[in-house]
This record gives structure tokens, sequence and C-alpha cells, in this order.
């Protein structure tokens, strides 16, 4: 039953037809999102925990090093645990759902060179797994935080607002990534090397305080920044979110969601031909 | 009136190849400074057109590399089309390269579900003909067993199952289908026979030429990506016999 009317001349309307591809196949992303979550370490001996293994590493050796010898001054005097997992977790989602959405369309060759799916359904559905991971992974964050004796706020019920935030940028952006890489498969390798300089150029580890003011202009243009200074806001508060941070985060997330949008409507055409 | 099932219209599609072996943005950017980026075009289907009537059984045959395959994707809707156009009316069970996304860690019962839904189903649909799925298939003991302990036959037989578990309008079948053992066969054309009887439009591609002279009501003859002769399966077949020699079955 895949259509019962299909006529190759009905031209894609931009956004609009990728919005009804991927209600259409809502069924499918829930399954891919599921799978994506289950099947990843079925048969690793540490299961899912693989998940949130990756960030709490990464928190560990960051918190020897930096916790030890910088002793930086974290605004609100926030503990620094606190402050680097958040960071670590809020990077860890922005990274793994860039590149899972923008090298999925050309991982799932094998099926869309064989049946008929939209293909953004599968770009979207890597950057919805990642955000699903992404709130499994939070919860660490919360025990830490009451172990700190920070506890929890009430606003971490607007988390979603960053988190979805979050996924509307990564979605456009995998979406960009993923046209792309199907012409030339070195843009994921250009990608990973990107994450990783906009991830330094975002303080996750280190305050602003630390850079001289003369450069804090570079690090408040980097999207990133907003984005990592509202969730902390929510998620444990004094962080100081200013209001020009959660505009330039809304902002910026639906520019990157409609051009990603609109470049992919523009080249879907070409993709399965080039697989 | 009654519309044909399917409308292909002046299809054409282009593999563009290209000449110096382009494959990154660095080798594409000393190319492009050079100014050596060349593209060889390949036509797998030039200026195609012809209807499929519904409940037409419609043969293609030709030689391999001659585009049927691309034709079938191209009216499966995976591949659209690089110029004309193409008009399909109805539910299409596409049946080519079957167990497209089949996981290996998964379940039987979980990738019926995930099939199912890549070919265009709801996953709660799929979870309740399951059962039935796997019955038909033989492997009712096996459903909750990973697909990585199946056998090539029982991947195929449950692929088809899956497949064919609809009442499609429009058939698209690859002929190369033809799995499992001999019992399972018979089955399986038993169903497609019942499909067929049910009033669906069925292309089908085999180099079987007596299949095409048995079902076809009309047949095409494709080579290098043209049509060479369509219209009576018997008069297509013979002329494309000539041409390749008695020798072919």
């Amino acid at each position: 039953m895949t259509t019962t009317y299909y006529d190759s001349d009905k031209a894609r309307k931009p956004i609009a037809s990728e919005v009804a591809n991927l209600w259409a196949h809502r069924g499918l992303i829930r399954l891919i999102v599921t799978r994506d979550l289950t099947v990843r370490y079925k048969r690793s001996s540490l299961g899912v925990w693989w998940t949130l293994l990756n960030p709490l590493l990464t928190t560990g050796v960051m918190f020897l090093i930096f916790g030890h010898f910088f002793r930086f001054k974290i605004p609100g005097d926030t503990p620094y645990i606190v402050y680097l997992l958040s960071g670590v977790l809020l990077l860890t989602y922005f990274a793994q759902a860039v590149l899972a959405s923008g090298s999925a369309i050309v991982n799932s060759a094998g099926i869309l060179t064989k049946v008929y799916v939209p293909p953004e359904v599968f770009s979207v559905a890597s950057a919805i797994a990642a955000s699903v991971n992404f709130m499994i992974s939070l919860m660490i964050l919360l025990v830490i935080q009451v172990a700190t004796g920070i506890g929890i706020p009430w606003t971490v019920v607007f988390v979603p607002i960053p988190a979805l935030a979050m996924l509307a940028l990564t979605a456009g952006l995998g979406l960009l990534i993923a046209a792309a890489a199907v012409h030339f498969f070195d843009v994921l390798d250009l990608t990973g090397v990107a994450i990783q300089l906009i991830s330094y150029l975002t303080p996750t580890f280190y305050p602003l305080s630390f850079i001289p003011e003369a450069y804090w202009w570079i690090i408040q243009l980097n999207p990133l920044y907003s984005y990592l200074t509202v969730f902390r806001q929510v998620v444990y508060g004094n962080a100081g979110a200013e209001l020009w941070m959660w505009a330039y985060m809304f902002g910026s997330a639906v520019i990157v969601l409609v051009l990603g949008v609109y470049v992919f409507s523009r080249s879907w055409r070409r993709l399965v031909v080039l697989l | 009136m009654i519309e044909p099932a399917i409308e292909v219209s002046d299809v054409s599609l282009e593999y563009r190849l290209s000449r110096s072996n382009i494959g990154t943005i660095k080798e594409y950017a000393i190319a492009a400074m050079k100014r050596q980026v060349k593209y060889e075009s390949l036509w797998a289907l030039d200026g195609i057109t012809f209807e499929v009537q519904q409940g037409e059984v419609f043969g293609i045959v030709g030689p391999n590399g001659a585009g049927k395959s691309t034709l079938m994707k191209i009216m499966a809707r995976v591949l659209p089309p690089t110029s004309g156009r193409v008009i399909v009316r109805g539910r299409v069970a596409p049946m080519i390269e079957l167990g497209a996304g089949f996981n290996s860690e998964l379940t039987g019962f979980e990738n019926i579900v995930m099939y199912g839904t890549l070919l265009g189903r709801t996953p709660e649909r799929m979870r309740d003909r399951a059962a039935e799925i796997a019955e038909w298939a033989d492997l009712t003991d096996f459903i909750n067993v990973p697909l990585r302990s199946y056998s090539s036959g029982m991947l195929a037989r449950l692929a088809f199952s899956v497949a064919t578990d609809i009442e499609p309008d429009i058939l698209i079948v690859d002929e190369v289908l033809s799995v499992g053992d001999a019992a399972f066969q018979i089955r399986s054309q038993e169903r497609m026979a019942k499909l067929i009887e049910g009033g669906a439009s069925v292309v089908i591609v085999s180099h079987v030429l007596e299949t095409i002279k048995d079902l076809g009501d009309r047949a095409m003859w494709l080579d290098h990506g043209r049509m060479v002769m369509i219209g009576d399966p018997h008069e297509v077949v013979a002329a494309y016999e000539k041409t390749v020699g008695e020798t072919k079955p």
C-alpha cells in the first residue's frame, strides 16, 4: 500500500511536502527511533548504558583535568561537575544529532534504492533518536544536582524548550549535510571536524569569564552558547541566561531548519539516483 | 472512462558518471580549478512511453543492462525520472529486491513490522498481521528468533510473505524472485495467480520468456534503455528470441 496515486510531475512544495511526508511516515519514524535506542547495543554487554557511558567518561576525564588544575570560577557558584556535565550532555546531543542525521541518508542507501520512502524521514528520525537519548541521559545530571546539594529547580519542566530548539537546529543542519554527503562523501569527515571546533568555542568546561572580554563576541556569536546557557538556566538555574539568548536560540533554530528543509527540497530528486 | 493504471510518458533516466572520479570536495575543488569537472551521461532509460491498463498483465523482456530494473524502480516510485512523467493509480506492491531493511539483530516479528512499515503500511496493522504472515511463510516457530539465524530461503519466504500480504491494485514483479524450495514456489505462484485474478494490474520482468507468453496480455522489449518493440507478447518474444538465438531458455 505504498501509494494510491503517484504523479512524478507533481512538484515538491518546499516545507509543505516535507511536513506532509514526515506526518505520513510517523509510524516509521517511531519504529526507527525505538530501534535506534534498543538495537544499537543489543549485542553488547552494557546495553543501553553505552548511551550514558560516553558523556560520563568525557566528563570524568575533564573533571579530573580542569577541576583540579584550573579551578574555574563558575557563574552563580554552581558546582563545577554540574556545570561541566550539563555542557557535555548538550554538546553530545548536538554532535550525535548532526552526525547521525547527516549520515542517515547515505547509511540508508540499501533501503532507499529498493523501496520508496521519502529520504528526509531517515534524517529527521536520527535527530529525534539523539534527542530521546539526550532526555534519558539527563537523569544522571539530575541525580548529580541532588547529590551536590543544588537540587532541581521547578524550571526543569522547561527543559524540553531548549531540547526542541536543538532538535530543530540539528535536523536542519542534518538535512543540509545529508544532501551534501550524497554528492561528496568527505562531507561527513569535515562535519566531524567542524563539530569539534564549535564545541571548543562553546563554554562547556570553562566559564566565559576565563576568556578576555575582548573576545567574548566570538563565543556569543556561536549559537550553541545561547542554547547551552538557556539549558543550564532551566535545568539548574543561576546560569545568567539573558533575553537575547532565548531570542538567538529560537531564531537560529527556525532559520536553520527552514534553510535545511528548503535546500533539501530542491535537491531530493537527484539523491536516490546518486546513492 | 477507465483510466490506465500506469502511464509512462517519454521517461528518461540519467545516471551521471564523473569521468575523473570525483567523490570528495577536495577532488572536486582541484578538478574545478583545472576546469576538468566533466560528467559522462549514461541514459539508463531514453524516452520510454507506454501505458498499462487496469487488470492488464504487462511483460518486459530484454538483455541484462537494458534498463528493466530501472524502469520498474521508476514505476515503484523509488527513482524519480530525470525527464518525462509517470502516473500510477492504485496501491502498488513492489516485488523487486525484497527484504529491504531487514535487520539481522531483530526478531522475525520485529522485521515483519519494520518491513511492512517501510512498504507503507502502519506498524499497528503489521503487528496484527504478523502471526498470519509468519504462518504463511512457515516460520511460526521462528517468529521470535533474530534474523541472523535464518537461512537465505527462510529470509526470502518471510520477505515474500510480507510483500504480498495486501490487496494491491498493481503488482510490479521481478521474476528473479522465484524463491524457496519447490513446494514454496508453487504456493507463491498460487498466491500471485490469485492476486492477478483479483483484478490487479501486473508488470512482470522475466527471463523465462514462456511466462511472458503465457501470462502476458502485452509485452515490451527493452534494449539499451530504449523501447525496441511493444505489442502482442508472442510476437515481441519471438522477435526478441531471434536476436538472442535459440540458446536461451
